[in-house]
């Protein structure tokens, strides 16, 4: 045993700026909790088919996006928060904040637009990101992601194409949990001052693209040994409307008849 | 030296800690046993300040550790030298180009001179029996060397408590035996010892005490370790053994 | 550089959809001859690295913290049309998943971080390399590469933003998407990356590309073995244009002179906008004055107002009520 180690240290710690650790480990810690919530999604009573909602939110960002009309997009932002109350309390705040923040962020970008005079347009396009952003998170966060993937095969997206992105929501998972527990180590280690934070941060990155490697590699003969040849089919259960898609249906109709309208002059 | 006292933690809703009371003093070796699940992991994060506690005090050296007091960078690097955490998955642990770099990595940090640094480094690369890889790559060295390479790059910051992670797990029965005596000659230097375990047979040569986790996720025993052993109808219940465990002890007494 | 939704027309969305939709074919062509059919899914491991690296945050001069795009690295690592099918399901993944970036700009997106950084990110870093044989000049060129790549991915985003108040206005004279003309867009797109993001992005490409070199150089895509022609990388580039081209020409590099610059200078009556706009009445007073909005009939606006402070009312107390339940939510864990 060498004499140091013997002794407890005395050591006074300088202080760093390595905020980097912490935010990326806060973003992944974001990331990680938003996959983890898939796989303790109940069942809801109503129950919208995944296409329905995927093909109408798509039509909504359209309508939203084309529209010249102010109060047509209030008029949708009220319909989302009409939606957006069914939801469950946690549901809500992960939706609002994002909504928030982007719409937020999209009125500091346009202020000096403001000032020029163009407040009208400030007003306008932040409302208009208010309800796109809100419209993608509902429907990200009441629909089971591998519905999602799925139900992208009724839009004729190839099945190889849904089993990449299966693939990859999959490996974010299990590389986020990798490259996290690896900033979790450099935090831990990180007991003054680092020279060279770019050289630890690559390491991180790099070791994260050779274990991507490594498990690209230990996926590929798994897939052989069960057969896989390159063909790929999604299976979709024969589609039966229920009653919720029909009020879905006849909900979205209504919004499309009331952009018609609102247009029209 | 480590007090905790009614600490709960819980990962979004689900419990992973339920008030938890454990007392550890200065050069003790504590073995955590527990089923998988049981809560072992996030007790060694909390005591490594990953996480802080929902509710209860930890305390470590008589100073409480918050969320709040670990968020200043200076209270927190202190903090991170005196506890010395080794991963179950030592991948995860080494993100330097080569082990001399990876060992040096904290002693650099804290503003030791070139030559006592290299000291440091030489010191734990004979210390860990691992001089002969000193400028190979971390990532492709064997699961026991690269568990070495960990041990030594948080031993290289001379922490008063070392916490280990399954630090058997994945290690050939002859790097086991090597661990184990490592360990002994660790805490004889006067080095605190927790480390989690599955590991029935080795457990009692590394450490005096155990503490065992129930599938409730709070301390279902905490007795010295021969004694615990013992205590068969406990190890069933938290799901730890099953029937075929009287086997094992018979062969071992 | 993620553009969100409602910045940019649906039509410029359609039109930059449009230009990707034969680079993607391209690109699986080429990339199912490289690498076998079987070995397709594994682009989606490609594809959670170049999601992963965008969430990391590199620190910068000063302390605070960036993120890079990798889309350089990415092509140097798995090669280009890899890296383009990959950073698009990332992408994809992070615009419909995520709800992060747009959906209808999610063409425009791709074509700026899955097509030009990338491809030309490659190019102008294999045509240095393939001349400069040292490894000195294989870092160099990754330097410039990436430099170059990720600032040029900006100048396209900024075009795509700057010709929207140009081409799309209400009858006001309003624009409708993002206001700002290229004699403001391009300057507060590109200074930002010229002189902090474009330097971050070729420090960390660097750095990781050298650590992979060191640790598993294995792993790194080999592409042809033979020089690539000097012609090759004139061509990409003229792809890169030929959109941007189409989409300005006749509007934007016209109209974008000495008026629209002086207009933007003489600070608050820029571009004529504001007496138009004041006429109309379209100032946020009288959005929603009295409990009626413009354009809906009285009594319509009234039940509107009425359904939103209803829903607002019930949000506000489920928010509280599933707080209350776990109070002390930890967040670090």
């Amino acid at each position: 045993m060498p004499e140091w180690l013997l002794k407890d240290e005395n050591y006074i710690p300088q202080s760093d700026k390595d905020a980097f650790i912490t935010k990326s480990i806060m973003t992944l810690l974001g990331v990680l909790s938003r996959i983890r919530a898939q796989s303790v999604y109940k069942e809801k009573k109503f129950k919208v088919s995944a296409a329905l909602k995927v093909a109408f939110t798509f039509v909504l960002i359209l309508l939203i996006s084309i529209s010249k009309s102010i109060a047509f997009t209030i008029i949708i932002n009220v319909y989302l928060l009409a939606v957006l109350s069914m939801m469950n309390g946690e549901e809500i705040i992960k939706i609002l904040k994002v909504s928030i923040v982007t719409s937020a962020f999209t009125f500091v970008i346009l202020l000096p637009a403001a000032f020029w005079g163009n407040l009208f347009s400030s007003i306008f396009i932040t409302s208009k990101v208010f309800a796109t952003v809100t419209a993608v998170n509902m429907l990200s966060h009441s629909t089971r992601w591998n519905s999602i993937t799925s139900a992208l095969k009724r839009f004729y997206v190839p099945d190889i194409f849904i089993l990449v992105m299966d693939i990859t929501i999959k490996y974010i998972f299990m590389l986020g949990e990798f490259s996290l527990n690896m900033f979790y180590a450099l935090k831990l280690r990180s007991v003054g001052k680092n020279k060279s934070k770019y050289t630890s941060l690559s390491g991180i990155a790099g070791t994260m693209f050779i274990k991507s490697n490594e498990m690209a590699e230990d996926m590929y003969s798994a897939m052989e040994c069960r057969g896989f040849t390159g063909e790929y089919q999604v299976i979709n259960k024969k589609y039966k409307m229920t009653f919720p898609d029909f009020v879905y249906i006849i909900m979205n109709i209504a919004l499309i008849l009331i952009f018609i309208y609102m247009e029209r002059v | 030296m480590i007090d905790l006292t009614d600490v709960t933690y819980s990962y979004s809703g689900n419990i992973a800690l339920k008030n938890i009371n454990l007392h550890i003093n200065k050069g003790e070796a504590v073995s955590l046993l527990g089923a998988n699940g049981s809560g072992k992991s996030t007790f060694l994060k909390l005591i490594n300040g990953i996480i802080s506690p929902d509710s209860g005090i930890y305390k470590f050296n008589n100073e409480e550790i918050t969320h709040s007091k670990l968020q200043d960078t200076k209270f927190a690097k202190l903090f991170h030298q005196k506890v010395g955490f080794v991963f179950q998955n030592s991948d995860t642990q080494l993100f330097c180009a080569d082990v001399y770099d990876e060992i040096a990595f904290g002693p650099k940090q804290m503003g030791m001179s070139e030559n006592e640094v290299d000291k440091r480094v030489n010191d734990c690369l004979t210390l860990l029996n691992i001089v002969d890889f000193k400028h190979r790559q971390p990532y492709h060295l064997s699961g026991g060397e690269k568990r070495k390479v960990a041990i030594a790059c948080v031993l290289a910051l001379n922490p008063e408590v070392l916490v280990l992670d399954e630090p058997m797990n994945g290690l050939d029965p002859r790097t086991q035996r090597w661990l184990v005596e490592f360990l002994i000659r660790l805490n004889k230097a006067g080095k605190t010892l927790i480390s989690s375990t599955h590991d029935l047979e080795l457990v009692q040569e590394i450490s005096q005490r155990a503490v065992l986790f129930g599938e409730d996720h709070s301390i279902a025993a905490d007795l010295p370790t021969d004694k615990l052993l013992t205590e068969i109808d406990l190890l069933k219940k938290v799901n730890l053994v099953d029937e075929y465990y009287h086997r094992i002890t018979y062969k071992q007494s | 550089m993620h553009i969100p939704d409602n910045y940019l027309s649906p039509s410029t969305c359609a039109v930059m959809g449009a230009v990707m939709v034969p680079i993607w074919a391209v690109s699986v062509r080429k990339v199912k001859k490289e690498i076998s059919k079987v070995k397709v899914p594994l682009l989606g491991v490609g594809a959670s690295f170049s999601f992963l690296m965008m969430m990391f945050n590199v620190p910068v001069p000063g302390g605070t913290t960036a993120h890079a795009v990798g889309g350089t690295l990415i092509a140097v690592l798995l090669g280009p049309f890899a890296a383009c099918i990959s950073v698009t399901v990332a992408l994809l993944i992070q615009a419909l998943l995520f709800g992060d970036g747009g959906i209808l700009s999610f063409g425009a997106n791709c074509f700026n971080m899955a097509f030009v950084l990338p491809f030309l990110g490659y190019f102008i870093y294999k045509f240095i390399k393939d001349r400069v044989n040292s490894e000195k000049g294989e870092y160099l060129a990754l330097i410039i590469g990436s430099y170059i790549g990720i600032n040029f991915a900006a100048f396209c985003a900024a075009v795509e933003f700057g010709i929207q108040p140009l081409l799309f206005k209400n009858a006001a004279g309003q624009p409708l998407y993002s206001p700002y003309p290229l004699s403001v867009s391009i300057p507060a797109m590109t200074l930002p990356h010229l002189l902090v993001a474009g330097v971050v992005e070729a420090v960390f490409t660097v750095a990781i590309f050298s650590f992979i070199k060191k640790v598993s150089p294995g792993t790194i895509y080999e592409g042809a073995k033979k020089k690539t022609k000097a012609i090759y990388g004139l061509i990409v580039a003229l792809i890169c244009l030929t959109p941007i081209g189409l989409l300005a020409a006749g509007t934007a590099w016209g109209e974008w002179g000495a008026d629209e610059i002086s207009s933007v200078e003489t600070g608050g009556n820029a571009l004529g906008f504001v007496p138009a706009g004041m006429k109309n009445g379209f100032n946020f007073s009288a959005l929603m004055s009295d409990y009626g909005i413009k354009g809906l009939p009285d009594a319509a606006g009234y039940i509107l107002s009425a359904i939103a402070g209803v829903v607002i009312l019930l949000i506000v107390f489920k928010i509280i009520g599933s707080l209350k339940k776990n109070k002390a939510g930890n967040i670090s864990g």
